[in-house]
Parts: C-alpha cells; structure tokens; sequence
C-alpha cells in the first residue's frame, strides 16, 4: 500500500494492485486516503528560509576554508 | 588570518599563499552539490529540533562535518541524502540526549514556535471544499509532530523530503520494509489525528458524499 502511493513498486506488482483495488473497496478507500495524507504533508507544511547569517557564514566555510 | 581575503580583481591564479586548485574544486564542487540543499536541511533542523537556534547550530554543524570529510561522499549518489545523515547523527550526538523524553510533544511548544516563524513566508490560499483541506498548515503541522517519532521521521523524509525508501533506510538505519510499514502505519495515525482537527474545526469528516 504504502509503496504504491510512493511510486516505489514494480510495473508488474502495479498491476496486481489495481486489479485488487477495482474488486475491493476498502483498499480502494484506504489507498485514497493514504494519497490524501501524503498530499496534505506534501502542500501544507510550510517551508521556511534559512536565515541570510546562515547562509552567509556556510558559504564562507566554502570560500575560505582556513 | 592577518590578512583580509584576496579579492579576485585579476585573475592571477596561484600565488603561494593561495588555495591549492585541488582545494578550490572541492570548493565549487561543495557548494554545488551540498550548499544547494541548504534550505531543506534547516528545514529538517527545524522540524527536529523545534528551536531555530539549535536548528541553526546544527545545519551549521553538518555542513562544516560535511564539508570535512567530503572526500567520502560516494559521488553520484544523493548528496541532499549524505547530508540528512549526518544532520541525523550530530542531531542524535549532540541535542537528544539531554532533551525531553521522547514522544511527548509540548503542544504550546510547538504552537508559539510556528507562530514565531510562520510569517515569514506563506503559500498562497489554496480554495478546497476537501476537509483535509480546510485544515490550516498550523494544525497539519500539529497532527505530524503528534506522532511517535518513528513515524514522524519516515513520514518527513519521504513526503516532504522525497528521498526514496532505499534512502530513508540508509539514514533511519533500518530495512526497507520496516520503512515501508512505518509509513502505512504513520500515515494511519496521522489521519486520525487530522481528522480530529478537521471535527474539532467544524469540517464535515463523513466519508460518504
């Protein structure tokens, strides 16, 4: 389940999966749900910028490295 | 140190004092494989630490280690998942040990936290009839740090992060297939919980429409 809503499984278990999922309808709801999930983590955590000191004093550890 | 830094007006290279070519390569090569992740490991930081000071120290931290020992980064594999790892490790090292136990979550903690830092950047106002998308980054934010942090962490890694399950087996130190049910059952946990906040605001969370 969870490896089919990351893409992480084969073309041929793929297969298999759907097939199931067009004869079963609690897998059908429950994989849908687990796609919602992903999706709600995916857009709704905010992602934040690293303060410029930050950035100012990483790129200095790459400019000169003393 | 007595010196300032050479500006590069001319493009003399090699004086003596200078960097070697080899040093300046691995330089460039640094920043552009392992700089540009900058962001998203602040981000982890954040996430695992809770405190952006101690986020700040650690991506600090993981980048000097990184850039240290950057000679063992197998090239051409994930560099963005090298630097997860050690971010992991010197979170473990340095900050774990001494804070709170683990899985209790200081809801207050993690509410003034967010709404320190929540302004700085928000997305635009997406309008879904979906419950689940009714939900305010706040309290998607709240159901994922509810979770045990097996779960959280696996969730993070692949869903916010994108690394495959190969990758997040490498930096949880665990097989593939435990990754996999930790993120079955991670995500089973964090739906009940959203759907939670979804009741407690007032959305309509019955399945049939």
């Amino acid at each position: 389940m969870s490896a089919a809503v990351d893409g992480e499984i084969s073309f041929k278990e793929e297969k298999g999966f759907l097939s199931h999922l067009s004869e079963c309808k609690g897998c059908c709801e429950e994989f849908d749900d687990a796609k919602k999930t992903k999706m709600i983590i995916k857009e709704r955590i905010l992602q934040f910028k690293a303060p410029q000191a930050l950035i100012d004093s990483i790129m200095q550890l790459t400019n000169c490295n003393t | 140190m007595d010196k300032p830094a050479p500006t590069h007006q001319n493009k003399t290279p090699t004086k003596p004092e200078a960097l070697s070519r080899e040093e300046r390569k691995k330089q460039l090569e640094f920043q552009n494989e392992a700089v540009v992740h900058l962001h998203s490991l602040y981000n982890y930081a954040l996430h695992i630490t809770m405190n952006p000071d101690d986020a700040e120290d650690l991506v600090q931290e993981t980048y000097l280690k990184a850039y240290r020992f950057f000679n063992s980064f197998e090239r051409g594999t994930n560099c963005k998942a090298w630097l997860f790892k050690i971010l992991k490790n010197n979170y473990i090292n340095r900050f774990r040990k001494n804070s709170k136990e683990p899985g209790k979550v200081d809801y207050d903690l993690i509410k003034d936290f967010y709404h320190s830092i929540k302004d700085t950047r928000r997305d635009s106002s997406e309008a879904d009839t979906d419950y689940f998308h009714s939900l305010l980054h706040e309290e998607v934010y709240q159901a994922l740090h509810s979770l045990p942090e097996e779960f959280r962490e696996v969730i993070q890694l692949c869903d916010i992060e994108g690394f495959t399950y190969e990758e997040i087996a490498n930096m949880v130190d665990s097989p593939i297939g435990t990754v996999r049910s930790r993120l079955y059952r991670g995500r089973k946990l964090l739906r009940v919980q959203l759907e939670e906040y979804a009741r407690k605001y007032g959305f309509n969370t019955s399945k049939d429409q």
